[in-house]
């Protein structure tokens, strides 16, 4: 059957066909995402004046970015924040996932599915409940308060409770990530390696950990991103001391309406991430990683 | 197939392991029922002891805001969702089966909207609707702005569950004259089916309860996340909790439902090991 398959293969019709099926996805993309980003790149040269834009040509914003320590300070705290979430989830999402890939069975999807079902409840839900569990007149704090116990202070308003609460927000994505990538690993591999005498420790450095590498990194990207543009979660779990890049962000294009500067911030948010993600991408080595699934 | 390698003599890896997995859980789960149990409680700001009363459900379907905030939230995500799963399938069909010069390219394109946080294309397709196009808020730009990252994620779903897809079933229908609409609706459909349906529900879930996108392309139209952030200011409604206490009734049902079918083994929703 494969054989009369190929002889009826004709080249150009199938180039055509690719065209008319990833065709939509492509022109959907570029006009609903990387039009208007290269818009908010235009107004970020203009100028902002009590709420118009004004399109001459300057480096302002730009040049308020650069001097102004309050945005450095924001920009790092962002980062700092969003790379110690992503170590966090990176180590505590791997055993998860292995644990479903290997061990789930039949009810796989359905262990997967129910990371994702926190989901259904709002962002500011959620947080509003982390608050409920862990704040100052939280149920744990209050309960440490009755038995007469000191408080667990660490999460009040803290850094470490928008750490938390990242944390909270998007292991369900990094788990899912890395699951997606073991699911089409092909754990005969393990076995082979060792039959040929290698020790668990050493086939996980050498073949599962390198082989999964692409959607580990997926998982990375994926918590890094949002939890560097994070502008909800450090309002309402960070306190006072803990205003981030986002938060900053959101502001230039709510309250204060200095459009322009937030096109700026936006930009400078958009470039930190490209060089995250470029950084990322030296680490993948197309030859090695990817799916091993044997086909069916 | 992988999950069924040899049982091992020492069980202790796996246990460790399914216990890091139920404590992840239950972080996962305890605001959940926290909300649940406050749904129920007399007073939301301070539930202890515990004192219950429905008012908070009496108020919910008594306020008309909540439900055209759930209209609409619910008009998102199916529309997104759509969007993303149709363009998505098609994608990933294009990118899976036909070879082309171009793929590395139209997969980066694809995958795009990964990289790019919520805030940002909020913001940036605010800016361009509002500046350029002199749009103001609307649900369109809302289910577009929403199917960006939702067309993303449901091809990197897609993607992972079709790799192992064998085309020459098609291929076989196609030398027996089927045309490729009719051999994608009896041959692929039929068989990829579950990884679509768990695309849709991520899209869904993301375009459901997205605020910053939403927000930003919306204006003054309210949808549960922009009426729970509105209200965040004067403190939360007591509905909200109510409304998401029935949402989250709803998928412990269908997650139950799930658990039975998969037991009994009727359906199989895509898993093909013993």
């Amino acid at each position: 059957m494969a054989a009369i398959a190929q002889t009826l293969r004709v080249r150009p019709r199938r180039d055509f066909r690719f065209a008319w099926l990833v065709g939509p996805g492509v022109a959907f993309i570029v006009v609903a995402l990387l039009v208007p980003l290269l818009a908010i790149v235009v107004f970020s040269f203009w100028r902002t004046e009590s709420y118009e834009l004004y399109a001459d040509w300057n480096l302002g914003n730009y040049r308020t970015l650069l001097t102004e320590p309050a945005y450095h300070i924001f920009l790092a705290r962002s980062f700092i924040g969003a790379v110690a979430v992503s170590a966090i989830c990176l180590i505590y999402a791997w055993p998860v996932a292995y644990f479903i890939a290997r061990y789930g069975g039949r009810y796989r999807l359905l262990l997967v599915l129910m990371l994702a079902a926190p989901f259904f409840t709002g962002v500011i839900l959620r947080i509003t409940a982390l608050q409920g569990l862990f704040g100052p007149v939280g149920l744990i704090n209050m309960t440490l308060g009755e038995l007469g116990l000191p408080l667990l202070t660490a999460l009040m308003y803290t850094q470490l409770a928008a750490v938390v609460g990242h944390v909270y927000l998007f292991m369900p994505f990094m788990v899912t990530a890395v699951y997606l990538s073991l699911v089409n690993f092909d754990f005969e591999l393990l076995e082979v390696a060792k039959i040929n005498g290698a020790r668990p420790w050493r086939a996980f450095v050498e073949i599962t950990w390198p082989l999964n590498w692409i959607g580990t990194a997926i998982g990375l990207v994926l918590v890094f991103i949002p939890c560097l543009a994070s502008a909800v979660t450090p309002r309402f779990l960070g306190g006072p001391d803990a205003t981030s890049f986002g938060m900053s962000l959101a502001q230039q294009f709510g309250e204060t309406g200095t459009w322009a500067l937030g096109s700026a911030m936006g930009v400078v948010l958009f470039g930190v991430s490209c060089l995250a993600i470029l950084g990322m991408s030296y680490t993948i080595n197309l030859r090695r990683g990817g799916f091993t699934g044997t086909r069916a | 197939m992988s999950s069924a390698g040899p049982v091992r003599a020492i069980p202790l890896g796996p246990v460790i392991l399914g216990a890091l997995l139920a404590i992840l859980y239950v972080f996962l789960y305890a605001p959940i029922l926290y909300v649940i149990y406050t749904s129920v409680s007399a007073d939301i700001v301070w539930p202890f002891p515990p004192a219950f009363s429905l008012q908070s459900y009496a108020d919910l379907f008594d306020s008309s805001l909540y439900g055209a905030a759930m209209g609409n939230s619910l008009i998102i995500g199916f529309g997104s969702a759509t969007l993303s799963t149709v363009l998505a399938t098609a994608a990933g069909i294009g990118l899976l089966r036909h070879r082309s010069r171009r793929r590395g390219l139209a997969l980066l394109v694809l995958l795009a909207p990964l990289f790019v946080a919520d805030l940002l294309i909020g913001i940036s397709t605010l800016a361009f609707n509002a500046r350029v196009l002199g749009l103001p808020g609307n649900m369109y730009s809302a289910i577009a702005g929403n199917a960006i990252q939702g067309t993303s994620f449901a091809l990197l779903i897609i993607l992972s569950q079709l790799v192992r897809y064998d085309w020459q079933m098609d291929e076989a229908a196609m030398v027996f004259g089927a045309g490729p609409v009719r051999c994608f609706l009896e041959i692929t459909l039929p068989t990829i089916w579950p990884c679509l349906l768990g695309a849709f529900l991520i899209a869904f879930i993301l375009g459901f309860n997205n605020l910053e996108i939403s927000f930003y392309n919306l204006g003054a139209i309210p949808t549960l996340p922009s009426v729970a952030w509105g209200s965040l200011r004067f403190g939360l409604g007591p509905e909200l909790f109510a409304l998401a206490a029935l949402t989250n009734g709803l998928v412990f049902t269908v997650f139950a439902v799930m658990y039975g079918l998969m037991r009994s083994g009727i359906v199989r929703f895509g898993y093909r090991g013993r």
